[in-house]
């Protein structure tokens, strides 16, 4: 009798010590960030920044909370909707502050976790230090660092939930980051109809179905899966000149590189027209009679479409938008815990 | 018997449990060892034989005979490493600091733990390495909010002088040198390795007393050195490469030795 307690006291205190060493998540729910089945390895590995549901909520109140603009007016959930897979619907360029445009179409966000560099010319180099950019821009959010960071200490709820997140309700830089890399880090678009039937769960019709084999054989080689992107940056023969927008050149000041943007990723594409840097096709149509019959000869134009970009005919252009469609990943856009 | 024998066992693993409960990667904290002490590098920001006015009240010349004021002078200094003669002894970790001349408390640099001996030179670097340029947002000297990092082409900005001059074609007569760029790559790294030799004297740190390497900072060298550089031809860089390495091997020279205090 006195054996059996001694011995189920200690094993339940066995128990508590080692409950206590996991990180588990709430309870069976949905991890905030997990690798999708045939994904490689993030980018963005959440080191010294493990998600928790505290600084997932607070990296969502600050990307939708305009209190990082100057004048209270611009969140960063301004240009970047859920709807829209996180880019801007039908906006060729944002209206940032005072309404002043920006230079380039906003570009959708998930997946990020897997990028090695942001931006449509790769200026920023880690996703904690991303949203630093269209803070300070003057035709975004036009703000400075030392105001966000008096704003948020004198408010009344960012205190605690710093506190909640992180331990400590001193606001730095670096937490303000790190909350946000969390929330936008999570966003995961895994879950097209693309990816039910790489998984074997559903079937393609038979445009779509050749429309996948003509992307695999015409537009792979930029837009690699599963991410649909190589994360390269090139010259896709939009213009001849690149005195408006040199793209890549502006950061690395490499002569070669004017006129080189970063290769989108495809998925839900339907959802993020206008397409291009400058939002300048409005239809994907548009696009593909752009690589088609559109490429403009210039020094720095990708080899890939030299010899007179990718010809297609009417029926390959249409098999490629329905593959086109399948990228779109309706339990992305409708994931409550990203919603506003 | 058997009830001590599973007390034994349950206790083992309640020990195991623990240890592997500790996901801390903390280093001990370093020893400093008996009469170690703080040094303090008090940096004087002058130009010529004046101290600088960051208040742009005062004008100074250049070697190119050009006036100019100056209304802000930042730089980051980390890496601090105190040698003898050619031997490394000491390296302060995680050692960052952004000098301001508008915020006189920055420009003397504490050293703390630095262990008893006799020293014949000091070293750092002028900017931040690449590693704290590629790895997200950092933060005290190295909190983006302090002014000194490029949002839209993310790094550290290790050196800002910005003034006034005649000389300048800007309409209002300014000039912003904004000076940066970590990567070797296309000749755009900017971070330069600065030696402060005691010139034959010796900087000894035994226990408490505070000891002090005063050291110069002459803003004149940034427009002479290596390479001349004059305001009418250059009044606005922001930005690697080019102009900017020619400003941090300038800037690299900027640093004298003035005393030393035991």
């Amino acid at each position: 009798m006195k054996r059996l307690k001694y011995s189920v006291g200690i094993f339940g205190l066995i128990v508590v010590l080692f409950s206590a060493c996991s990180k588990s998540e709430e309870g069976g729910s949905k991890p905030f960030f997990y690798i999708p089945d045939g994904f490689p390895n993030p980018v963005y590995k959440f080191q010294n920044n493990p998600v928790t549901p505290a600084g997932f909520a607070l990296g969502k109140k600050l990307f939708y909370d305009p209190i990082l603009s100057r004048d209270s007016t611009v969140s960063c959930g301004s240009c970047h909707q859920q709807f829209a897979a996180f880019a801007q619907s039908d906006h060729k360029l944002s209206h940032g502050i005072d309404n002043l445009l920006g230079n380039r179409n906003s570009p959708a966000l998930y997946n990020i976790a897997w990028f090695p560099n942001f931006m449509w010319d790769g200026g920023v180099n880690h996703l904690e230090v991303q949203p630093l950019a269209p803070i300070a821009n003057p035709v975004e959010m036009d703000e400075t660092m030392p105001n966000v960071l008096v704003k948020l200490k004198r408010s009344n709820s960012y205190p605690g939930m710093f506190e909640a997140a992180f331990g400590s309700d001193t606001i730095t830089t670096q937490v303000i980051m790190r909350a946000m890399a969390q929330f936008m880090g999570s966003m995961i678009s895994a879950d097209s109809k693309y990816d039910r039937y790489e998984a074997g769960k559903v079937s393609l019709s038979s445009s779509e179905l050749n429309g996948l084999q003509l992307f695999r054989a015409k537009c792979e080689s930029c837009h690699k899966e599963p991410l649909l992107t190589d994360m390269s940056f090139r010259n896709n023969g939009l213009d001849s000149y690149f005195i408006k927008d040199p793209g890549r050149a502006i950061i690395t000041s490499i002569p070669q590189d004017s006129g080189l943007f970063r290769v989108p990723s495809l998925r839900n594409v339907v959802l993020t027209f206008p397409y291009m840097h400058d939002g300048r096709f409005e239809k994907l149509m548009d696009v593909m009679n752009h690589y088609s019959s559109g490429i403009q000869p210039s020094n720095t134009l990708d080899p890939m479409l030299a010899a007179g970009g990718i010809p297609l005919t009417l029926s390959e252009k249409n098999d490629l938008i329905a593959f086109l469609g399948t990228l779109t990943d309706y339990t992305f856009i409708s994931d409550s815990r990203f919603k506003e | 018997m058997n009830t001590s024998k599973l007390i034994l066992a349950g206790l083992c693993l309640i020990s195991v449990s623990f240890s592997s409960c500790k996901d801390d990667k903390e280093d001990p904290a370093p020893v400093a060892g008996p009469g170690a002490g703080t040094v303090t590098i008090d940096i004087s920001n002058v130009a010529g034989t004046v101290n600088v006015d960051e208040t742009g009240g005062t004008f100074y010349t250049n070697s190119s005979s050009e006036s100019f004021n100056v209304t802000k002078f930042k730089y980051y200094i980390s890496k601090v490493q105190f040698y003898k003669v050619d031997a490394l002894i000491y390296e302060m970790p995680e050692s960052y600091f952004l000098v301001d001349e508008s915020n006189q408390v920055t420009t003397k640099l504490e050293i703390p733990d630095v262990p008893a001996g006799s020293y014949t030179s000091v070293r750092f670097t002028l900017g931040v390495d690449s590693t704290r340029n590629v790895t997200g947002a950092q933060t005290g000297a190295l909190d983006p909010a302090n002014g000194m990092f490029w949002t839209w082409s993310s790094g550290y900005i290790f050196f800002k002088l910005e003034g006034k001059s005649p000389a300048s074609s800007q309409v209002d007569s300014s000039y912003i040198y904004h000076i940066g760029g970590f990567k070797n790559a296309n000749n755009t790294n900017a971070i330069r390795e600065v030696e402060i030799d005691f010139l034959g004297d010796s900087l000894i740190v035994n226990g408490p007393r505070a000891a002090e390497i005063h050291v110069f900072a002459d803003v004149l060298k940034v427009f002479s050195g290596p390479y001349t550089i004059s305001l009418a031809a250059l009044n606005t860089q922001m930005g690697q490469g080019g102009n900017a390495i020619k400003i941090a091997d300038n800037y690299a020279k900027m640093f004298t030795f003035d005393h030393l205090h035991n």
